[in-house]
Parts: structure tokens; sequence; C-alpha cells
């Protein structure tokens, strides 16, 4: 790929607190299109970046009524179409007989979409990612916390950004080369 | 961060649980009242809503014992905040052992197995009754064997209350590992004793059917009346101190998760016990369900589907209303009014063959409760919100980042 352009505008951190307290200001400050970086899960982070909302549980819930459907739907051609057998002088279409089926069918799907549609919309698997770029990154894996303004927010601008960083006390700053 | 000792936090309930206590024993005694000017008239009806109203009561009792053994065995933030709603509902044990001896005055009313006559006249129920009522359905069977199960019951509150109030007062006590192992046998002693109960109180009255899920979905039926019934406090608590500085959006949200999770399995245990009888349809079992689906009782039965499950259960998916105690807490209102029609669709068609409900239906349980609520605030006042010397309830205690 081709390193026209600037990424964006990370800074590091040393603790949870600098990194919500910069996450809350930088958010504050308007800018939209904004990312933090953890080596651990942190309570209030997705709010303090302003993510709001996911599409995956409605991934979920389509997956769910697929399986449920195509559950249903295939014991009813087998029981009632392909091959029907009398069980007990009970109909063909015996339809408690196939809630276990269905529910077991909707759990599964809703499970492997949760899974792929997680997936899919992280957009991984993803071999070259801009944010390995930056140099003191492999941190965020260990115990430094991150947070990226990207420049494609729509109030970017390099200096501005760059100095507004400097006043939250981070530990460096660095521009993320494209 | 601090725990509760430094915090200056005051642990006692707030002056309203008072109010609320008199309250309930004012409507208690009044309903009482009326409900035994129906005990005279309407002998039959009286005893019917008598037992439904008992099992109710007995299901917030014994499923907040439940609960708070759970929580002893697993701990979390969750349960230490409901801990000792928990508690004081668990200690109106010796409420519902009073309760139960009015039942007995209704024995031949309510049991065909107490009334040997009928019992013989019925043919379907002779060859039965004869073996059973000679070994094990008998009067006296029936008082041992509910001595036996109140006493395992108050045993397990007595010792579980006692170590609790020890973790009010300095030094900071770690009780877990007396908790866990008392909790762990404790919860296994609860399933068998309410298997129990229930086939003596509840399957009897049709004595020629059987079950063997029976017990379990009272069971699960009293764990979810009793989280319903400690959301529905812990609402109350929660325009006031402490409770409003103790309860967070984490811990409500999981008291929903617990919601859902109840819901479910209260619909696996109630669908898997009409799956089997249906897949087997067999003449001594199927008859329990064409009584429970026919002659109007249906109707019944679907309202359970809807709304003791299938709209709670799509509620309870969002995770912003499971987080939100405000709107969480009509949810747990309505569940324990459905705790009730379930027993009612389980419990009345056994006595009509066709839709019927009294006004004693509605009375009782009314009157019983407000008696059991006295009682029940009389306890949570007697203690504070919280443990504040028990090691872990810093969970609760301490401030939340930021």
């Amino acid at each position: 790929m081709k390193r026209t352009g600037v990424y964006g505008i990370m800074a590091e951190f040393d603790s949870v607190h600098t990194l919500l307290h910069a996450a809350n200001r930088v958010r504050e400050a308007g800018y939209k299109r904004i990312d933090a970086y953890s080596p651990f899960p942190v309570e209030g982070l997705a709010e303090a970046i302003g993510f709001h909302h996911d599409e995956v549980p409605l991934v979920v819930l389509i997956g769910g009524l697929i399986g449920g459907l195509t559950g249903y739907l295939m014991q009813y051609w087998i029981s009632v179409v392909s091959y029907p057998v009398n069980v007990g002088g009970k109909p063909y279409h015996s339809w408690p007989a196939f809630i276990i089926v269905t529910f077991e069918m909707t759990i599964l799907f809703a499970g492997i979409s949760a899974v792929l549609g997680m997936l899919a919309l992280n957009g991984l698997p993803m071999p070259y990612h801009p944010v390995f770029n930056a140099p003191r990154f492999a941190f965020a894996t260990k115990d430094r916390f991150f947070l990226i303004v990207f420049s494609s927010d729509p109030k970017y601008k390099p200096t501005e950004v760059r100095s507004f960083l400097e006043s939250l006390q981070p530990r460096s700053i660095s521009e993320v080369p494209d | 961060m601090s725990a509760a000792p430094m915090r200056n936090l005051d642990l006692m309930t707030p002056p309203v649980v008072k109010t609320i206590q008199q309250r309930s024993l004012i409507i208690g005694l009044v309903f009482g009242g009326i409900a035994a000017l129906g005990a005279w008239h309407q002998a039959d009806e009286f005893f019917r809503a008598y037992l439904m109203a008992f099992m109710a009561w007995l299901g917030v009792t014994l499923g907040s014992m439940a609960i708070l053994m759970l929580r002893h065995l697993t701990k979390g933030a969750w349960g230490m905040v409901i801990r000792r709603i928990l508690g004081a509902a668990m200690r109106c044990v010796p409420l519902m052992a009073a309760l139960f001896i009015p039942l007995l005055f209704g024995l031949r009313r309510l049991y065909i197995w107490a009334r040997p006559l009928d019992a013989m006249a019925d043919n379907h129920l002779r060859e039965h009754l004869q073996e059973i009522t000679k070994t094990y359905l008998s009067v006296n069977g029936f008082v041992i064997r509910a001595v036996f199960y109140f006493a395992i019951w108050w045993g397990l509150s007595f010792f579980l209350t006692q170590w609790s109030a020890e973790q009010d007062h300095p030094p900071m006590r770690d009780n877990s590992t007396r908790f866990k192992a008392l909790s762990g046998p404790g919860l296994i002693l609860y399933g068998l004793t309410i298997t129990f109960a229930v086939i003596d109180w509840i399957m009897s009255i049709d004595p020629s059917w059987i079950s063997t899920i029976f017990g379990l979905s009272f069971l699960i039926g009293q764990v979810l009346s009793a989280l319903c019934f400690a959301v529905v406090v812990e609402r109350i608590l929660f325009r006031y101190k402490p409770m409003s500085e103790l309860l967070k959006p984490e811990q409500v949200h999981d008291h929903g998760k617990f919601m859902l999770a109840f819901i479910m399995v209260w619909a696996y245990f109630s669908f898997s016990q009409w799956l089997i009888i249906w897949a087997g349809n067999l003449p001594e079992e199927i008859t329990w369900y064409m009584r429970r689906l026919h002659g109007g009782w249906g109707y019944v039965g679907l309202f359970l589907v809807l709304f003791h499950f299938a709209v709670p259960f799509v509620l309870l998916i969002s995770r912003p209303f499971k987080r939100d105690i405000t709107r969480l807490v009509w949810l747990a209102a309505w569940l324990l009014l459905m705790r009730y029609v379930d027993l009612f669709w389980v419990i009345e068609p056994n006595f009509s063959l066709t839709f019927n409900i009294t006004w004693l239906d509605v009375v009782v349980p009314i009157a019983m409760g407000g008696l059991w609520l006295a009682y029940f605030f009389r306890n949570l006042s007697a203690m504070p919100l919280v443990p504040a010397y028990d090691v872990f309830a810093v969970e609760v205690l301490e401030v939340a980042h930021d």
C-alpha cells in the first residue's frame, strides 16, 4: 500500500484514568472520528469515545429467525411431505414435537451469526492496519493506553489536534502514516 | 476507594419502611377479616384460595433463601446489594409455618385422600388409593412431613441469619467458608424438600396423576417470585438513602439477566412436562392437561405462555431495559402477578371443569400478603441493608471510579 497520507494522530497514556479523561475531553471538543486502544476492557471507554450502538444484535436477530424457520420447515418437510410416519395416531404436522429442534436451530444460527457478524462488521480478518505504523503501538497489548484522532474527522487540523492532545498529559504523541 | 466504616453512610433502612409495614398490617387485617367471613360462608372456596395464597407467599420466602444460598456460593455485587432484602424475606419462614396451620382444618375439603369414602366411590381412584392412603397420603404423614420441611427451612434460615448478623459489627469478617459449607448442601436440601412438599400439598389433590418435574417447576417459580420481589423492594428503597447510593446499573443489569434466565427455565420446565405428557398421551397423565386446556382454562394457559414467557422474554432481551430499575420494576411486579396466575392455573382446575374464579381468590392472597409484608418489613428494618463488616461488602460500598 502506498503511504500517501496521514491516518491520524495518536497519543499514548500511562493509565486508564488519563485515557478516559482524554477520551472525554476529545469527544467534548467535537471530534467524532476517534478510537482508543487498551490492553484490557475498560469500563466506560466505549461511552467516552462516543460509541453508541452496533449492528451485531440485528445480525443475531436475523440469524436466529432464519435458524428457527429452517428448523421448523425442515421438520415439516420431513414429517409431512417427504416421509410421513403415523406416530401414535398424532397428526403429521404435530407442532409440539417440532419445538425443541426449532429452538436449538434458533440458538445455533444466532450464535454463529453473532461470531461471523462481529468478525465481518469489524472488517476481520485484516492483514494490514495503519495503527501498527505508530512507533510504540506494540505496548497497547501490554501496559499502555492509546487514543487516536483520525485524519478523516471533519474537524481534523494536524497542528490543532496535536496541541490539543499535548494538553491532556500524554506520554508521547505521534503522527500515524497511512 | 473506602469501605463502609469510613464512608459514614447510614446503612439502616429509611423511615418509610415503618410506614409501609404499618399500612401492610392494616391491609392484612382488614382483608383478613373479610376473608374470615368468606371462610364461614364458603369454606370450600376459601381453602382453595388459601392454598394458592399460601403457595404464592411461601414461594417468595423460600425462593429468597435459595437465591441467598446461590449468592453465598458464587459471590458478586448483584447479591450483596439485595442480600438483606432476601434475608428479611427468608426470615418469614416462621410466619409461613404459622399460616400453614389453618390449612390442616381444610384437608378434607382440599384432598380426596383425606375423604376415604369419596375416594372409594371413585372407580378411577380406587385401585391407586388403597395402597397410597395406607402408606403415604394419610393425615398423620402429611402433618409429620410438613413439620420436617419447616424444620429444615427454619434451620437453614436461622444459621444464614446468625452468621450474617455477625458481620454487622467489627472486626471485619470473612464468613464465606461457613456460608459455602451450609449453602451447597442447603440448596440440595431445598430442592428435595420443596419437591416432596409440592407432592404433598399440590400434586396429591389429584393423587392418580404424577409428574417428576412438577417439584422443579415450582422451585423455579419460587426463585423467580423471590427475585422479582427483591427488585420491587430495591426500587422502593432506591428513592431513599442508603439504597440510592448503593444500587448501580450494573447490579440492576444482573438482576434483569437473572429474571430472563428464570423465566426461560420456567418455560423450559413447563414445556418439557407438557411435551412428555402430550407425546406419551397416557390416560392417567393427559387428563391433567385435558382439564387445563378445556372449559375456558385453555385461555389462562395461553395467557401464561404469552405474558409469563413470550412478552417478558422479548422485553428482557433489551440491554437498556435490564439496566434501568425504574422500568425493570414494572416487569418484576407483573411477573409476581403472573406467578399467582400460574398457581391458579395449576391448582384451581382440580376443583372445577370450567373456568371459575371467586372473590376469595383475590381477597385471600391480599390478606395473606398484607400480613407477610408487615412481617417482612419488620425483618428488613431490624438489620442494616448491607453487612458492613463483611470483607466482600466493599463490592457495593466502594465509590464507583470517577
